[in-house]
Parts: structure tokens; sequence; C-alpha cells
């Protein structure tokens, strides 16, 4: 804790409360802000100023409160790299079929990747799903069956048509690098409910990181404590097993030698809060050791999972991926706060596919990708229901952008769509069945309620209990906010 | 205590009756209802959204947050009112959500501004609004006191406080050691001071500090909290994130700037205009930021300006927040909130910058500089190889990486083809060169268009777009010609070059892709060469048709020769070792900028670069006396030098503030100004005002000496005392700001990594060149995979360590080592388990702690007792207490030394700075 922790705006609060014009600067920093927390003066500012969680530095996991009670506790965030066509998937536009082949004026001679060609109708067939009648396509099945839990935001909209800086604005708010991903955010404002466990989890994708890496669920700015911790259903975390060198004794041996050594300095240093948590740290270093590999021993899970995720059908790559679906359901049982789970990476992760780019043969490429989604990813969020967890957890569908309801010069694929593209919700607070803003006829462009991705991040704070307004840090002279200086909830998705 | 103030002041001068011109339009009839009705709701007195007023003329002149005058009299094009109700811009429509007004209102609306936007009895109104912080005034020039001490002892005494007794020598010279050199003492040095500080404190310690002020540690710890707050960087970031080649020569440009006591004065202007005075590659300061490459952003024209936008916002980021220490970004979309910066200040800042664009180039050097002696040396042998090869008659091709040089005896031809053996090639440019005396290196290109040279390809294996035409057409880099050969066809790509008379040539220079060659290296298939074997043919006169070409020269005859002749092989190879010597050791190109011809500037409404606005001409913040003196259209060293010589001015009131405090937090753990990076109004105030005046004036009146600046921190006695806790002062200042004791605080993942290495004895403590990797080598789009964090050739200061942006090293991004994302004017401290998991189990504790293990019994013999006590002097520069002991051999007994080395280097001594 230092001074910068103060902005202005906490300087002028504290100044009308008086306290530093009692003694200057002299009263603490932490002191300071604990006095703060425990009375509640950020919390319950009604100016609406910046809310900075406070947090213990022995542990910086605990948990906190959230600005205002939600259902939500936990989020599944399920980020699919490389953009999924919402015309071939959930947007459904009649109209496609009724231009195959024309190119209606309107359309622009060139778009990202260069010229455009004719309209094409969806390359798999739409039917009515569930008892809304959802319009879902033939691509997505396992999922298409489930649109009654769903909530289909169809008229999301971005600032870029390159996946690095959509990445990066879908899941840091920002198309720059180097801003706290939205999980890190999550777990800085709200802690974790296990100390046995990362609090945010970041799954990568089988074939590797996406294109924005470790920006996807990095902390930023803000401390390295938030930042999500990566690790598969086949690999652990870095350095997490004990070297083979050594025994499960030594290994005993030396932490009680450690904290027999720490103790004795901490005696010239009593009450010294950092030297306290980084003793802290060894402990909760010590329980994800059997914490980790527990919770990544899929092999246990009854054959009936296994069939429903599908380990054991279908593609080697789905098969992967299916592990790591089942290892995000375990990791949200466990009380992890944030689970982060790809399926794509950047492209050059795999053999023949890595995501869901799909500027040539998007007919082949996109049922290669959906193959490996469809069955694990809707079998999670069924699993999810099944044991009741989705009442307090919030499952995010995403995507950077849609795609062009027209194809490429090259005829068989189509290229990126900033301004209109569909994900959903489903679980704690989110509205069932239901289906959100609307793209024009063509699923060019967004008409009926345009919602940015600030409004989405907005939305998705507010689902976890979270004021993006409000939810802050101080970097380099600017109360930093997920949704920068932007963004309005979405109060028609709010259950 | 400051306190910042703004004062908004009207002036109002006695009314003047001005004549309303004609009769058309009476304001109070015709203009005041339609802003009653549709603006001042929201734009008046009561309510000012977005920081617009449209009840008084003077509040209109103004404008808002946006920064944009609403009205301009006689300019209704240049009113920004007159966009926003003609709904120019979609995400500025007025009003708001709402079809526009009338045409006629808007017309009306419109002849006013026109008409000089008459508003009787307001037509003097002016709105002065100034911002009196304590930053931007000048600097105090008189004071209570002369030494540092002489202002903390002072503030310390009004809270009640004292400073501690002084600190114990040995935690005295880890703490100087790590703070100075970023590496712990070690145990013979240790002794030795705590010998010398029992004799005579004072002299001891000053004799330590001036030693570990000249070690060439110093500039690599200094290097790294400079290169920290530009967020420096040898990768672009963005989804190839490519390296920066060469980028290193930036860095050891900054660690000889602090070890040289480069005048920070001079550090400045070289960062900002090294070009000019040849020291080029001081420029890698321009672009320490990310971009994101063209070929990542696309096709779209408008994603192409924008990106440009970003990069010049990067450009400003860097300066801002590390010589002027303001938040310029703010002020890219509308007037900064808190500091005195428009949009219009922000835009003339692009302007000082205009020509410098993300990108390599050869960094100007000196004559003397080493790399310019040896390429002269090496050109001269170079020389006097190919005139032996040329002597024999001889044909031979050279290898410059980025492109074949083909070299044969002269000869006078007026028609060349390139006759290629394979079934695809992929190039760039071809030059075909001639000797040229006047020309650089002795040669001129002559595969010109513009010298009436015809190129002419075999239509069988032509691509359309990708014609030989792009062969001359000196665009490199972007392999526009393609020429492939038909499945079953019998034909081959060839390229026919007619020149306009017969034209001696001797040299022919082929590439695939040059421009990798420049920016990149250190990717996956970069640089391949895509047109395989090839021939160079002459017209055959004495024959016809197809077979009327005979070759003079083949690749694979060369191959041939290099092959059989022993003579020939051995002049080849002594031209390939000169050639990768110049290429390894010569000037090289750099990224540290390259230049632009810098366009025109203008303020972009809202940030973007489709809404430009007034034209605007460099120069520094207007609020700071910014008119930089130079041509508006001088040329954009100029303008950087400029801006330079502006930024140390000695009345300039950030400079030396500004850098003294960094200096200072890196010294204390805490800046004087807690916010480094930001003294305008949303950063911190100082603690001790007069005392960072009083070092501004003394960093000045020094000649800038970063160096005299730190060694007076480091000796005076706040730096001197002991950092053990009281509860006393505990209760009354609980983070040591006064600095009523030292503050103990972490130590940083390089101290942990580097002090770990100097323990085992192990660390390579060479100077500078290129950094060490512990990634793998990638494809263009795959991400950077750590692949040997822990070998040996990363035995070398952390500094030196390949920094890739946003890339986990698997090892110290736990210890908050920054991914270069964002500006860091000072790190957070975390406290994870991953950071315990990878101290204990990471390969390099593994390997470390054995080696320092054995270095422990080399240096104690046998004698377990004296082993442990050497482990406890390599790590921790201490004898263990008696009790520390006796548990450290028994834990030897059941475990191991190593595993005892592998606990001291997490224990909470070796992680803090005492």
């Amino acid at each position: 804790m230092n001074p910068e922790n103060i902005s202005s705006v906490g300087r002028s609060l504290l100044n009308r409360r008086g306290f530093l014009g009692q003694s200057g600067m002299a009263l603490g920093g932490i002191a300071l802000s604990q006095l703060l927390a425990q009375d509640q003066l950020l919390g319950s500012d009604a100016s609406g100023g910046p809310i900075r969680p406070q947090f213990d530095d022995e542990n910086p996991y605990s948990p906190r409160a959230p600005h205002f009670e939600t259902p939500a506790k936990q989020v599944l965030v399920i980020y699919c790299p490389g953009a999924v066509s919402h015309v071939d998937t959930f947007d459904y536009k009649p109209a496609l079929y009724k231009l195959h082949g024309q190119k209606p004026p309107g359309i622009p001679q060139v778009t990202f990747e260069g010229p455009t060609g004719n309209i094409a109708k969806p390359f798999w067939d739409f039917k009515p799903r569930g008892e809304s009648g959802k319009m879902v396509s033939d691509l997505l099945p396992n999922l298409a069956g489930m649109v009654d839990d769903f909530c289909f935001m169809h008229s999301l909209t971005t600032q870029t048509s390159a996946h690095p800086q959509g990445e990066n604005f879908m899941n840091t708010g920002f198309t720059m690098e180097g801003f706290p991903s939205f999980g890190a955010w999550v777990t800085y404002a709200l802690g974790c409910e296990t100390d046995e466990l990362p609090a945010f989890v970041a799954i990568n994708d089988p074939r590797g990181l996406a294109r924005s890496g470790k920006n996807n669920f990095g902390s930023g700015f803000l401390p390295a404590a938030f930042q999500g911790t990566d690790f598969t259903a086949a690999n652990p975390p870095a350095n997490l097993g004990r070297p083979n060198a050594y025994t499960r004794n030594s290994d005993r041996a030396s932490v009680s030698l450690l904290q027999k050594l720490n103790a004795e300095h901490l005696q010239r240093y009593p009450g010294d809060a950092d030297l306290a948590a980084r003793i802290a740290s060894y402990e909760l270093a010590g329980r994800m050791q059997t914490s980790v590999p527990d919770v990544m021993d899929i092999a246990n899970e009854p054959a009936h999972v296994h069939a429903s995720y599908g380990t054991d059908s279908g593609t080697e790559l789905k098969k992967a991926y299916a592990h790591n679906c089942i290892l995000a359901r375990r990791l949200l049982e466990k009380g992890v706060r944030v689970v982060q789970l790809f399926n794509g990476s950047d492209p050059s992760g795999g053999n023949g596919i890595t995501n869901w780019d799909s500027h040539s043969d998007i007919k082949k490429t996109h049922a290669m990708q959906a193959e490996i989604m469809d069955q694990p990813t809707a079998a999670l969020i069924a699993d999810l229901k099944q044991r009741g967890m989705l009442q307090h957890t919030l499952v995010v569908w995403c995507t950077e952008f849609g795609r062009m309801p027209f194809l490429q010069a090259n005829g068989t694929g189509r290229d990126h769509n900033p301004d209109a593209f569909t994900c959903f919700l489903a679980g704690a607070g989110v509205n069932k069945g239901f289906s959100y803003g609307e793209s024009d006829e063509f699923g060019f462009k967004s008409t009926v309620n345009p919602t940015t991705v600030y409004d989405f991040n907005a939305t998705l704070l507010h689902l976890m209990g979270l004021d993006h307004e409000r939810l802050s840090y101080y970097h380099n002279g600017i109360e930093r906010r997920l949704t920068n200086v932007h963004g309005h909830v979405v109060k028609d998705v709010l259950a | 205590m400051n306190r910042s103030l703004l004062t908004l002041t009207f002036v109002l001068f006695a009314f003047c009756p001005s004549p309303l011109p004609g009769d058309e339009i009476n304001f109070e009839d015709d203009v005041l209802p339609i802003l009653e009705n549709n603006c001042l709701y929201c734009h008046g007195e009561d309510e000012q959204e977005s920081g617009l007023r449209l009840d008084r003329r003077g509040m209109m002149l103004r404008g808002g947050d946006s920064g944009l005058a609403a009205v301009v009299p006689g300019h209704p094009e240049k009113s920004y009112l007159v966009q926003a109700i003609n709904h120019v811009d979609e995400g500025m429509s007025m009003p708001p959500d709402e079809d526009k007004i009338p045409a006629e209102e808007i017309e009306l609306i419109t002849r006013w501004i026109q008409e000089g936007a008459q508003w009787p009895g307001q037509m003097d109104d002016v709105v002065e609004e100034e911002i009196e912080h304590w930053a931007f005034l000048p600097r105090k020039r008189e004071f209570d006191h002369d030494t540092i001490d002489g202002f903390l002892h002072q503030r310390l005494a009004d809270a009640g406080l004292d400073f501690s007794p002084s600190a114990d020598p040995r935690s005295l010279i880890r703490r100087a050691a790590i703070v100075l050199t970023g590496l712990a003492p070690t145990p013979e040095r240790t002794r030795a001071f705590i010998t010398d500080f029992e004799n005579d404190g004072d002299a001891a310690y000053e004799s330590l500090v001036d030693e570990l002020l000249a070690s060439p540690h110093f500039g690599q710890r200094w290097a790294q909290h400079w290169l920290d707050v530009i967020r420096w960087a040898e990768t672009n970031g963005s989804e190839s994130n490519l390296y920066r080649k060469n980028a290193w020569m930036y860095r050891d440009y900054v660690v000889s700037a602090f070890n040289d006591d480069k005048p920070y004065d001079q550090f400045i202007r070289e960062q900002l205009a090294g070009d000019k005075w040849d020291i080029g590659q001081a420029t890698g300061f321009l672009v320490a930021g990310p971009h994101v490459p063209s070929a990542t952003v696309g096709s779209e024209p408008s994603a192409r300006r924008q990106a440009r936008a970003d990069r010049l916002d990067e450009v400003l980021q860097t300066v801002g927040a590390s010589m002027m220490g303001m938040t310029i970004g703010c002020a890219r979309c509308h007037n900064h909130k808190f500091d005195p910066l428009s949009i219009q200040d922000y835009y003339s800042l692009t302007a000082v910058f205009q020509d410098v664009e993300f990108g390599s180039r050869y960094p100007e050097r000196a004559d003397d500089d080493p790399r310019v002696q040896l390429e002269r040396e090496l050109r001269g042998k170079l020389a006097d190889l190919r005139r032996e090869m040329l002597a024999r008659g001889y044909a031979w091709t050279e290898d410059w990486k980025a492109y074949q040089e083909v070299h044969f005896p002269q000869r006078s031809v007026d028609r060349l083809r390139i006759s290629f053996l394979g079934r695809f090639v992929l190039m760039d440019e071809v030059e075909i060169l001639q000797k040229d005396p006047d020309a650089p290196r002795g040669v001129r290109n002559i595969a010109l268009p513009s010298l009436g040279l015809q190129v002419e390809e075999n239509p069988a294996t032509k691509n359309e777009g990708m014609t030989a035409e792009n062969l001359v057409n000196q665009s490199y880099g972007a392999k526009e010609f393609k020429a492939t050969s038909p499945k079953g066809s019998a034909e081959r790509p060839w390229v026919n070059f007619g020149f306009a008379k017969a034209e001696p040539i001797s040299r022919i220079r082929l590439s695939s892709d040059r421009e990798d060659f420049l920016e990149t290296d250190y990717i996956k298939g970069l640089m391949k060469i895509k047109y395989g074997d090839f021939q160079l043919e002459v017209a055959d006169e004495s024959k016809a048709g197809a077979e009327a070409w005979k070759p003079f020269c083949t690749s694979a005859g060369m191959k041939r020769r290099a092959m059989e002749d022993t003579e020939y092989n051995a002049i080849q190879t002594q031209i390939n070792n000169v050639i990768s010597q110049l290429i390894d050791n010569g000037p090289q190109p750099a990224f540290v900028a390259r230049f632009v011809d810098p366009v025109e500037t203008f303020v972009l409404a809202r940030g973007s670069p489709e809404s430009p606005y007034d034209r605007v001409y460099a120069s520094a913040p207007a609020r700071f006396d910014g008119d930089l003196g130079i041509p508006l259209d001088g040329p954009g060293p100029q303008r950087r030098a400029a801006f330079a010589k502006w930024l140390v001015d000695p009345e300039n009131p950030l400079t030396a503030r500004v850098m003294v405090n960094r200096l200072w937090h890196h010294i204390f753990g805490s800046g004087i100004v807690a916010t480094p990076s930001d003294f305008g109004r949303a950063g911190a105030m100082p603690t001790h005002p007069e005392l960072l005046d009083w070092m501004a004036a003394r960093f000045i009146d020094s000649e800038y000496s970063m160096k005299a600046m730190i060694r007076s921190m480091v000796m005076s006695r706040a730096f001197r005392q002991s950092s053990q806790p009281n509860a006393a002062a505990l209760e009354k200042d609980a983070t040591a700001q006064l600095l009523w004791r030292f503050p103990p605080r972490r130590v940083e993942a390089e101290v942990i990594r580097d002090s770990v290495l100097l323990a085992s004895g192990r660390l390579d403590d060479s100077l500078g060149g290129l950094s060490y990797r512990i990634h793998n080598e990638k494809k263009r789009y795959a991400q950077w995979k750590v692949v040997d964090n822990y070998g040996e050739e990363t035995w070398r200061r952390m500094l030196y360590q390949e920094r890739m942006r946003r890339v986990d090293d698997r090892m110290f991004t736990a210890f908050d080592f920054p991914d270069c994302g964002q500006i860091r004017a000072k790190r957070p401290v975390s406290t994870t388990p991953l950071q315990a998991l990878n101290l204990m189990n990471s390969d390099f504790i593994v390997t470390q702690a054995r080696l320092i293990a054995q270095r422990a019994r080399q240096k104690a013999g046998d004698n377990l007792r004296e082993q442990v006590g050497w482990c406890f002097q390599l790590l921790l520069t201490r004898e263990p207490s008696d009790d520390e002991r006796n548990a450290a051999v028994e834990f030897v007994q059941s475990e191991s030394l190593e595993l005892l080395c592998r606990t001291l280097v997490n224990t909470n001594e070796f992680a803090f700075l005492p």
C-alpha cells in the first residue's frame, strides 16, 4: 500500500472527512485504506466515485463483497477466437436465401482481407429449437438443443476488424495491449471462494494460446496476483510439481525450515504485513500442489460424464477440448471465481484448423471447428445446470466479431464483420430463452439496440454485482476501468 | 501544502456598442430561441454536458471538453456546433437521439455565425481558464535548508518524529549494493566493509558508494528503471509479436548513458533527435512502445489511418510519461480533464513527432564508432578479395542475407535474361548494377524504367497482378513478383531486361524479401530464397528463336566450381567470412525508428482520424510557452531537436523535478511525488515540495549529473538509517513516507535472479550485445514459447533477457516483471503462491541451488557447520545465528546442502531490501 493508491477523488473524500487536515500526510496508507474499508466509505459514497477493492495483503484472494447483491458468484467465459459466423449459427437471416449469389448495392468493394464477392445463404439449415422456437442452424446441434436456457445478444458491434485487437477489446476493454483482463478485474474486485486454487484460471485451447496470448487473461497494470493462471487438462501450471530430484519429505522439511527462518526474521520487523503475506503465500502454494492435481484428475470422472462431454469420440482435438470442459466444471465446483475457456488458438496451433477464422472454405473449416466446440460445450453447460451450478454461475459465450453475409472474392469464405455479431449468456441473473437486439436483414450491421463491447462488458460486470463505472484502479494518472469511460448495462438481458 | 486551484475567470470589459451589420438576423429574436429550445437544457447555466455552455458567447468560442470551438465567428465550417446540428459525425449529433432541428433553423444559425456571431452585449466576452497546480508553476528558488536531511528532518520534527539510528553495516552494504547495482554484495566485500566501517564509518561508506557508482553494474541497474517507464521491449507486441532486430542497441545506449554519467539534458536530446548528432541508436526511445505491424492492420484505409494515429499516440505516451511526467494521452480525444493540455496541444505534439515511424534504419554513427571503423577495414578486405576473383575471370555469389549478389567480370549487355530452373519463383526486386565511382559503394542500379528499361517475362508462367514490372519498382519486401509453371508444362519462368543501349554491367542483386532483413530476423522461414537455381543469359546473335539465349553465369555452375576448384573455394570462403562479419559487427539496421516525410497535422475531433479539424504545427503545450521557435513546416529532426531544447530549458517547471523524483523513487521506494509519471492534478501531491525543488535546482546546477544526484541521496542520513520499525512512529506514519526509517521493501525480479547467479559464482557479467534468448524460434503468426530459461547461456544479468512483450517467462512474470504493454513508472508488488512455486520448483532454482551448494563446499571444505555458514554467506551475506546454524545443520544431515540453498533463496530476508 502506498499513497498512490489514493486517487485525487479518494483524497478529496478524505479531505472532506478531515483526515488529512489533522496530520498532514502523516497518516499511513495502510491505516487509511483499512479505515476506509471499515467505514465502507468508498463503497457507500453516494457521489458515485471510484471503488477500489480493499484487499488483505496476507491473502489478496480473500473473498470480498460485490457492490450490490446478484445471483452470480462465479463466471465461466467460453471464448471462441477467430470470429464465429453469426449468420451461419444463431442469427437467422431469411433474406440471405433470397439474395443468394447476388451483389446488392451497399456491399463494400473491399473489406478487411480484400475484395468482396456475392451474398451467400447460410451454409447450414436453420430450424426452430426448444420451446422458444429460436432458429439455430445445424452447425451446432447440441448447443441448439439448449436455446431455452440462453440469452442471445444479436446486435454486438466492435471497433476493429483485426483479430488480436478484437480479442484484446473483448477480453480487456481496450484494443491496445497491456490492460487488465475481465477475469483480472473480477478477481481484483471479488477475491475468491477457495484458498486452494488460483482465483482465476485460463484454460487455453489444446492447440495453444489465442492470438493475443497472455493479454487475454493478463493482469495489465493490476498486481500480478490477479492474472489468470493458465493450465489445461493436459498441462499443469508451470513449476507446480515438485522437482524430480526431491522427495515429498524433503519438501516438507524445507518449508518447515523456511518458516522457522522467516519467523526469526519477522521478529526483527514485527507486524510487517508484506513479510507476513509472503509467509502465507508459501502455505497457499503448498495447498495448491495438492489441490491442482486433484482438480485435474479427470480420469476418475464417471463414464457417463465422459460420454456426455465426448472425451472418447470424434477428433483428437475435440477429445482434448472435452477434457478441458470437464476441468472447467471441476474448477467452478471448487469455487474458482473466473474460468476462461478457449476454443481456438493462434493460426500456428494445429493441423488444418486452428480457430474459427474462415476466410476460405468456411463450409469445411467452420464444420471442423464446430465439431470440436459443440458437444463438449453443450455438455458443460448442461452439467452446470444439472448440478444446480447455473444458479450462481454466469456463463458467457463470446467471440471477437462476426462474419460477413457475403463471401470474399474467392467465393468460399466470409470476411470479418465488426458491425454485427452474436454472443450468448446463460445462467445466474440472465434472462432465459431470450434474444436481445437485431442486426439488419442480412446480418451486416446492427440495427435494433446496437450493443458495444463496452456495453457487453458493463453488463457482465453488473451481472457479477459490480458497477463498471466505479470499479477502478489508479494507474499513471488515470482512474482506470474495464469499460474506459464508456458502456451502459443492457438491462433487458437481466433476469 | 500546495493546493491545486481551478480558477475560472470571466473578463467582462465595459460594454462597447458594436453595430449589428444589416438587419437580417436579430440574435435575441432569431437565434436565442433556437438555442433555448434545443440546447440550453443540457448546455446552459444549470447543466454543462461535456463541459459545454451555449448561454454565453465567450463559452461558445471556448467550446467544451472536446477542445473544439463550438462557434468560430465568420467560419461556420470550423464551428463544431454547426457540424453537430448537421449530424456530420454519427457519434456527435445534436440534439441527441433526435432528428435534426428544422433546416431553416440550421440555416439561420449558420448564417448567424457566418456574419460574426453577433451577440449584443457579449462581444468582448472572453473566458480565461487557468489551472494553478504546483507542478506547473516555477520552482522555488529560496530554501530554508541546504541538505536533503535538513528538509526531511524538519518535516519529521513537525510530525513529532525523528530519524532512526544508523543501519548496521551489513544491512547498509546490502541496501546500497542492491539499490545502486541491483546485485547483493559478495561475502568478501561485505566482510571488508564491516571491518572498514568499524574503523571509520563515514569514510568506509563513502568509498563504498563511489565504488558502486563506478561499477558497470550501476548502469545495468538504472537502465532497467528507465526501460520500465517507456515499456521498452524487443518485440512489437500484437498478434505476430515479431522480434525487433537489433533493438538492443538502444538498451546498450541507455546502460552507457548511466555508466558514463551522461548529462540528463544530453540524454533527452539524444533520445529525441540522436539522428542529428550521429548517435542514432538513441532514438530507439521513440519507438519503445508496442505497435501493430501493417500486415495485421488489414486493407481498409480507415483502419490504416487509425493504426498510424495509434502509433503516434504510443510515441507521445513514451515522451509524456518519461520526460514530462504528464499523461498526454488524455488529450487525444478531448481537452485533458485535469491538466492544462488541450486537444490542440496533443496534436501539436504529434506534429513534433510526425516524421517518426516504427521500424528500422541504419543508425547514424560517428566516424570513430567501432562499427564504422570495422566496416572500413572489412570493406577494404572485401574489395581486395573481389579483385582476386575478377582477376581470375570468375563469377561468384555473395549472400547478404537480405539479398544475393551475383558478381561477374564486366560485360556490355543490351538485353539480359534471368532464366529460372524451378517451376516457382517469388521475388521482390532485381537490381542490375553498373560501376559508378560517384555512387555510394561505387555502383548504381540501372534496372529502372525511368532509364528506358523494358521488362518482359515468359507469358506461360505469368501471374496477373504479380508481374515482372514489379521487379523493378523499387518496392522492397512485398514479394510482388510471382511466376509459376503450370502443371505438366515444360515452360519455366524467365524475365528479360532490355536496356535503351548496351550497358557495361558487373553485378546483379536478387531478393525475395529484403524488408524482413531490416525489421526482424529470428523467425522461422524468413528471408528464404524463393527462386531456386537460375542462369544469367545474354542474346546469342548466332541463333534465332527459343535458343537465342546463352548463359554466361549459372548458379549451379558457381556451386560446382566451389566444390571442384580449391582456389576459388578459398577466396569464396574468405568473402563469406568478411560478409558475415560485416553483417554481425558492422553497421547494421536496428529497430530504433525510421523517419518519414512529415505529413500535415490536424486536430482529430474526438480522436478520430476520420474527422480532421484545424491544421496544427509542431509545438509544446501552450500553457508552458510551447512556441518552439522553428519554421512552421520545418523538417522532422529540427522539430524534435527544438522540442528537446524546450524540455531541458531550466525554466521548464517539470523536466528536472520529474527526473529527480524518479531517482528518489528508485532509491527510497516511493517518490516525493508518489506518482512518478504523473505530476498532474490526478497524480499525488509531493510530500516534500521544497526538497523536490531544491534537488531539481541542484540537478540543473550539477549540469544534470544523474550520478551526482543519486550520490547525494544515498549519502543522506535518511538512506543510511535503520529500517527497523518502531511502534510510535508506525502509528503516525505507517509507510514511512516521511522517512523516519528507511522503508524496507521487496526486491525486484531481476535482483532475485541476478543475486542467485552471483551467489553460485556463475553470473556472466559481460556488458551489452545481443540478448540471451529463452524462447523458441517461432513462425510468423505463432506465439513465443519458453524453451530454456535456466541453461548456462542465460546466466547473464536479467537486463539482457530478450524482452518479449506480453510473454510469460514462466518464472519472473509472477514477480511483477513487466510485460511491456504499458508505462511502468513503478512496478506493483504482488504476493502470490505462483511466486512461491516458481522459487521452489523451477529448473532455474534447482540448478542454481546445486551450484551454490557446490561452491559452499569448495569454500568450506568438509566441515558441515562451515558449509552451512558459507551458504548463509553466499545468499544472505551473514553468518547464521547459533540457532539457525543448528537447525540448518540438522536439516542438511537429513536432506542436503543443495536443499538448504534452495530454502535460503526462498527466505523473506533474501527477497527484501533491509
